[in-house]
């Protein structure tokens, strides 16, 4: 099923309006804008929705917003500001129209702005432009990392875990906002805390249900664009903050041995509380037994792509013993590769480590049809862990290594009707640099995404990469290599049969 | 493997190519059986390195291939010696480390991408293939009979006393030390038959290379002169002797002196004397010589005399005049160890406390060589009869090194060399005598019992026709064969049984049989790698220096490398001492974290309340008033851990340290410990000045924090004492502020 | 005396007067000695004193030595004064950069030695009859190597070799 869709999105590909040559720098096209700038007033929200979750350890924001244009020319270019502090810890930033949603994503670049501005904008760029007094539903959903503060910020070994998450409750808009609401969702109903707002609408604010608040609706027709209202909640979440902050992720594919392998490298932290007095084996080890929730990791487990074999899990000292592995089945079934860490992870702790697993290459890579030498690989853009908590990366390297030789190397992440948790293709730094190894003679191309602030979302994204891959590539290695034993044997010949003995003759 | 190599065999019977080639073969099979039989750690638990000087010499294996060669020789390793340092360019030998990180670059020049870490892991079974080639070198100079060199080959790719140190991921000096050393003896005799300069040239390098890479190699600069004395004395004088003698002499020492750990030793200090001493001797006898040619006997005698007079006298007063001026250094206290086995326990309790120093206990020798050890004096005895030059090396290789192994278990390694060199003359005399006689049969002897395949042997065995009788022929082959596979098999449950495990990593048996991997010092390790400052210093017995440097990668105190003594000693004293003692020594030198090793809660005997009598001894040798040994037994005289334990021992830090908290463990039952199978007193101790911060599964590891100074200025007694009665008042209410025991 | 002692290690000492040196490689001629010991200029007396020897001894070394070989005695004598000359300075004047005395010091003591093997290597071949009298082992495969004389090129490659590697231990050495 997978190849159908894609072949389906191989046809997709080769058009060229939807492809991105590698080989051009993409980090240049930011706008650079002066330091007192405000946005063009032509827009006005009619109708702000934000749903904010909580349930994991990041944030993640839907914002549904009904736009109309108020300036009598058509206008596309709709800004999205976020305070300065926040603005670098937006991740996975889509903006869709609601209505159509198969229409993909709109373009949203990042506009750099003086640091010492405390708004800064995010510019989405509508497909076609948005005729005079005519509405448009937004979908904007981004996650916010590293936001969520441990509050106490020291615990007890046992304890339960508290964070606090500090907002605005008006919705930051560049525009004005007729009715606006917000919902909050949170992990537990376990919510020792939060803001109660007064004046802002009449009736008790937050409204309570279950573990949702909501704040609003309000009527901010008259507030100022811009105005802020902080609000904070703070709940329990008695399980780890996860966050990577570095995941690097290569993909190595060998036409030879028919073989994908993987190897991720993550550097992890949890972001939970500390802990108060210091480690207890004798408390962990009775906690352990009676299964209490804790805030510290105890187990990771990575969903695998069915038919993954040869999985390790070894840390800077060596293999780490403590994994399992539980093989999936080829047409659908995953795997599922559970890892315990050396040492459970509190608040405040560190861990490295790498895991890696090999595929059987076929499923991955097709050769794209009506075409001699080019081949279609498709691949997961990140895959890590899958837990409830959620895990949130601050920077994401991916590497993907071509055979050597491979050429005309293009990429495209799938972006179907759903969000797949990436941000626009702007936001991803993409190069493409050589890889020397296995007595390679040019080098393997390598394609590096560099890509910052992404979440667990982005497990559903794939990544399709095209390239230029002729048989004598494939023919070079063994020809170079055989080339060279010849000339090491005949140099060898010749030396043997060269007479320097010094002897008498 | 067998079968072809048998039809070759059989069809190109007369052919010497071909029994050449078979050779090869069989060499190359050997190679292989010894590699692959070293690899039975790797293959049960992981490419690791084991134990813990390999640890260092792991890590300083990665610092050379991360900053190059010329730093790695000046390098100065401030993380280790806290807070002296260690110029650990100039006090290691170098020669593992370049040797793997010429591997490496190699390697990568290559392009092809192999972790240091199993080039390191992997080189001490690369070497061990390589030594049995040397082997079959060594040995094919000291035989007629081809069969002699390939049984020493088989011997040494598989006798124990070898494998011990040199399984993969020992990454030691050893590993490519034995090589060396067989090599340079090989180069040594070839020079000596030859009369070569260049054999005594390549002697020279290779003795160079040895001493770059172990302090062994005083071996080679004890042996070889006197190899050469006792030919002198036995009026074996030839221009050979001199020519690879001197070359060797001349070359060696100041290749030797290259490397800066070893300087100016070879001038200055009594073990390399020797050496220098038949150097002039032989220039005397070479003159000697050279007159005698000129003149009559009778007047050469009268000016012999003469000239031995006036040069002894010279000799005699410089000798005197340099060592009463210091010039030259008294005798080393290890080598005072090597002669009387009680000196070090009474002087350098440092050096008695290494395990590998201690005196070979009987059983080790059939332990590590089996029956080897039985026909090692045959061998010898048929380098006896035959008594040509390289027949005196062996015998004086031999009674020198029995009587090392004998001293010290590390040198058991240079005995089996020399072992394996004589059992294997022994076996391949017996096996010439009561086999067919001619070549092939015995080229394929050596090779079933390297491949551990008898069915050739019956084969070759068939067509007997002899002066002897059958049967006893039939009877002393079949002996031979089974005394050899005895020895295979042997060799086989040792290596795996006893040398594989990595010690880092330990192994036990679930109750249904499947192994459980008992990983406690990585994870403490690697908690402190990952959660500690990166200039945290860690403060732990010695043992566990080079580990914590290479897999936690923190400063330490104290390592393996045992070169200052009071320094161990303060640490001593630090983990033998009440807490208000030991206190003001850990701030002294900014100790932040404490690790101790305890093994009650699994059985794992070896802990540090095992080791820490040593800790005790050592620590009273510099501090003889403030540590006394005796207070750590019972009045009977007993070392125990239990209610019956001494005070002084009881508020040591180091039993402090290891059973706090254990009690708890247990509920409200009685703790034992299972090491000493003692039960424990029924309160617990109390630590006030450090915490407990990280202990890791099985509790092997418990890693302590060392407490700021108290905020409100109190000592550390008291503000544990007013926190706990404040607590307890507050929480339980149970039982009225404990009173903590202050002495 | 003292002096003596170090020059001329000796390698020729037949003990027959002139048979031997006949019997030398035909090939090779030119370095072979030619004068047989009995063209010396006096013959000893028993109880002659060791001065006397030595003195006697000195003239038949003059007599008996080819030009080659006394060239290599040459070198070897100027190696021993510079040697000495050196120890005396390190003596006298201190041996503060020990090292560059040192590797000059051995220069002077290896390239000796090594001169002196190659003397008895060149001087002559016939001594090596002896050691094969005296019972060297017949190898089997490829005996011929060891037991073969050796060549004086094959000589002079190897002290060739040797003082390379022994010069670059030394410049290394010196700092």
């Amino acid at each position: 099923m997978r190849l159908f869709a894609a072949a389906a999105v191989v046809c997709g590909l080769l058009l060229p309006s939807s492809v991105v040559c590698a080989e051009s720098d993409l980090s240049s096209t930011r706008v650079q804008l002066p330091n007192d700038f405000t946005p063009p007033q032509v827009f006005k929200n009619l109708n702000l929705l934000r749903n904010t979750n909580l349930e994991k350890g990041y944030v993640r924001e839907t914002v549904d917003v009904v736009v109309e244009n108020v300036d009598d020319k058509p206008q596309r270019e709709y800004y999205l500001p976020f305070p300065a502090d926040v603005f670098g810890k937006i991740g996975g930033l889509e903006v869709r129209d609601k209505k159509s949603p198969e229409k993909g994503r709109f373009d949203a670049e990042a506009i750099e702005t003086d640091s010492s501005n405390d708004i800064n904008y995010y510019v989405v760029q509508f497909p076609d432009a948005l005729a005079p007094s005519s509405q448009i539903t937004l979908r904007i959903s981004y996650s916010v990392l590293s936001s969520l503060s441990p509050l106490p910020a020291t615990i007890h070994q046992s304890e339960q875990q508290y964070l606090a998450y500090t907002f605005s409750a008006y919705a930051l808009s560049a525009y004005p906002v007729d009715n606006q609401k917000t919902k909050l969702k949170l992990p537990s109903v376990n919510v020792p805390d939060y803001t109660t707002t007064t004046g802002l609408k009449s009736g008790q604010d937050p409204e309570r249900q279950g573990s949702v608040y909501t704040y609003g609706p309000y009527e901010t027709a008259k507030v100022a664009p811009g105005t802020q209202y902080p609000v904070t909640v703070r709940y329990e979440f008695t399980k780890p903050v996860l966050t990577a902050h570095l995941l690097e992720r290569d993909i190595e594919v060998s036409h030879w041995g028919g073989n994908l392998a993987t190897e991720e490298r993550y550097w992890l932290r949890n972001n939970g509380s500390q802990l108060e007095k210091q480690f207890s084996r004798l408390e962990w080890t009775v906690s352990t037994y009676q299964g209490f929730p804790t805030s510290a990791l105890r187990e990771l487990t990575f969903p695998l792509k069915p038919g993954s074999v040869d999985p390790y899990f070894t840390d800077d000292i060596g293999n780490v013993s403590t994994s399992r592995f539980r093989p999936g089945k080829v047409p659908n079934r995953d795997g599922s590769l559970e890892l315990r860490p050396r040492f459970p992870i509190f608040g405040g702790w560190n861990y490295s480590f790498r895991i890696g697993w090999n595929n059987d290459l076929s499923l991955f890579l097709r050769k794209a049809i009506g075409s001699s030498g080019t081949y279609i690989l498709k691949v997961p853009f990140i895959e890590g862990p899958k837990n409830p908590e959620g895990i949130q990366y601050e920077k994401v390297v991916v590497r993907v290594i071509l055979p050597e030789g491979a050429r005309n190397v293009q990429w495209e992440t799938i972006n179907g009707a759903t969000s797949n948790g990436l941000p626009s293709l702007s936001q991803i730094h993409s190069e493409l640099n050589d890889h020397k190894t296995f007595m390679d003679t040019l080098g393997r191309t390598a394609l590096t995404l560099t890509i910052e602030n992404l979440s667990d979302e982005a497990r559903s994204s794939e990544l399709l990469i095209s390239y230029d891959y002729t048989l004598w590539d494939g023919l070079r290695k063994p020809v170079t290599i055989t080339a060279g034993l010849f000339t090491v044997f005949v140099a060898l010949w010749f030396v043997g049969s060269l007479d320097v003995s010094i002897k008498k003759r | 493997m067998a079968s072809p190599s048998l039809d070759v065999l059989l069809k190109g019977n007369s052919s010497r190519n071909v029994r050449g080639l078979l050779r090869i073969i069989i060499l190359c099979t050997i190679a292989a059986a010894a590699v692959s039989s070293r690899l039975f750690s790797v293959i049960r638990f992981e490419s690791i390195i084991h134990e813990f000087d390999p640890w260092f010499n792991f890590r300083a294996t990665k610092y050379l291939v991360q900053h190059g060669f010329y730093k790695f020789w000046d390098w100065f390793d401030d993380r280790t010696w806290h807070p002296l340092g260690r110029v650990t360019g100039g006090t290691l030998y170098p020669g593992l480390m370049v040797t793997s990180g010429v591997i490496y670059h190699v390697l990568r020049f290559l392009t092809i991408p192999v972790d240091i870490r199993n080039i390191c892991v992997l080189l001490a079974p690369g070497f061990s293939g390589l030594t049995a080639l040397a082997m079959y070198l060594l040995t094919n100079e000291m035989s007629s009979s081809p069969s002699a060199g390939l049984l020493a080959a088989v011997f040494m790719g598989i006798t124990p006393g070898y494998i011990s140190r040199s399984v993969a991921g020992s990454y030691d000096n050893e590993a490519i030390a034995i090589f060396l050393l067989v090599f340079t003896f090989y180069l040594w005799i070839k020079a000596v038959k030859n009369g070569s300069i260049m054999w005594g040239t390549l002697a020279a390098l290779f003795y160079g290379y040895m001493v770059s890479a172990w302090g062994g190699y005083v071996f080679i600069t004890n042996l070889i002169p006197l190899h050469v004395f006792v030919l002198l004395c036995m009026g074996r004088y030839t221009s050979r002797v001199y020519i690879s003698y001197t070359t060797w002499y001349a070359l060696g020492t100041l290749a030797s002196m290259q490397i800066p750990f070893v300087g100016f030793l070879p001038i200055r200090n009594s073990d390399h004397m020797s050496a220098l001493g038949v150097f002039g001797l032989l220039q005397l006898v070479a003159f000697a010589d050279f007159v005698r040619g000129f003149v009559p006997g009778k007047q050469f005698q009268k000016l012999l005399t003469a000239m031995i007079l006036i040069v002894f006298g010279f000799a005699l007063l410089g000798l005197v005049l340099l060592t009463v001026s210091g010039v030259i250094a008294p005798w080393s206290g290890r080598f005072y160890s090597l002669w009387d086995t009680g000196y070090a326990k009474v002087h350098i309790p440092i050096i008695a406390s290494v395990s590998e120093h201690q005196p070979t206990a009987w059983p080790a020798f059939f332990f590590d060589l089996n029956f080897l050890i039985w026909l090692f004096p045959a061998g010898v005895y048929l380098c006896f009869r035959q008594l040509k030059d390289e027949h005196v090396f062996v015998v004086i290789y031999a009674v020198l090194s029995s009587y090392f192994a004998g001293v010290m278990v590390r040198l058991m390694l240079t005995l089996t060399p020399v072992v394996c060199v004589a059992a294997a003359l022994a076996v391949s005399h017996i096996l010439d005598t009561y086999l067919v006689a001619s070549k092939p049969s015995e080229a394929s002897e050596t090779k079933p019992t390297a491949d551990n395949n008898q069915s050739g042997l019956r084969s070759t065995r068939n067509p007997v026709v002899g002066v002897y009788s059958y049967l006893s022929k039939f009877f002393i082959s079949a002996m031979m064969i089974v005394y050899l596979l005895l020895f295979v098999s042997h060799c086989t449950w040792v290596t795996s049984n006893a040398y594989s495990s990595p010690s880092v990593v330990l192994a036990s048996r679930m109750p249904d049989g499947s192994q459980h991997i008992i990983d406690d010092y990585r994870e403490a390790y690697y908690w402190l790698r990952q959660n500690t400052p990166a200039n945290a210093k860690i403060m732990s017995w010695w043992d566990y220096g080079y580990q914590i440097g290479g897999m936690a990668d923190r400063p330490t105190l104290v390592d393996n490398n045992t070169w200052n003594n009071t320094h161990i000693a303060t640490v001593g004293k630090a983990m033998s001492s009440r807490e208000e003692v030991s206190y003001p020594i850990l701030r002294q030198h900014d100790v932040d974290y404490v690790l101790v090793v305890f093994g009650g809660l699994l059985g794992y005997s070896g802990d540090d309340i095992n080791k820490f009598l040593w800790m005790v001894r050592i620590a009273e040798g510099i501090w003889p008033d403030e540590v006394k040994e005796r207070d750590y037994f019972t009045a009977r005289g007993e070392y125990r851990v239990d209610d019956e334990a001494t005070p002084t021992m009881r508020n040591s830090l180091m039993y402090k340290m290891s059973y706090y908290n254990f009690n708890s463990l247990f509920g409200g039952g009685q703790a034992v410990d299972r090491v000493r199978g003692a039960r424990l007193p029924a309160e617990g101790p109390q630590l006030t000045t450090v915490e407990e911060a990280f202990t890791s599964e099985n509790w092997i590891i418990r890693i302590y924090k060392v407490k700021d100074l108290d905020n409100f200025g109190r000592d550390h007694s008291s503000a544990v004492a007013f926190d706990k009665g404040h607590k307890k008042k507050r929480a339980t209410k149970k039982k009225g502020p404990r009173v903590l025991r202050t002495e | 005396m003292p002096r003596r002692n170090t020059p001329t290690p000796s390698s020729p000492s037949p003990a027959s007067p002139a048979a031997p040196i006949a019997a030398s490689s035909p090939s090779t001629s030119t370095t072979s000695p030619s004068a047989p010991l009995s063209s010396g200029p006096t013959t000893l007396k028993a109880n002659s004193s060791p001065v006397e020897i030595a003195q006697h001894v000195w003239h038949q070394y003059l007599a008996s030595t080819p030009q080659r070989t006394l060239l290599l005695d040459a070198f070897m004598f100027f190696l021993v004064l510079v040697g000495g000359v050196q120890f005396v300075y390190c003596v006298l004047a201190g041996n503060y950069p020990f090292n560059a005395f040192l590797s000059g010091f051995s220069a002077a003591v290896g390239q000796f030695v090594l001169t002196a093997s190659l003397r008895m290597q060149t001087s002559a071949e016939t001594k090596d009859s002896k050691p094969n009298s005296k019972g060297k082992n017949v190898k089997l495969v490829a005996a011929e190597e060891g037991e073969t004389p050796i060549s004086h090129e094959r000589a002079f490659a190897d002290y060739i070799f040797g003082s390379l590697i022994l010069h670059f231990f030394c410049i290394n050495f010196i700092n």
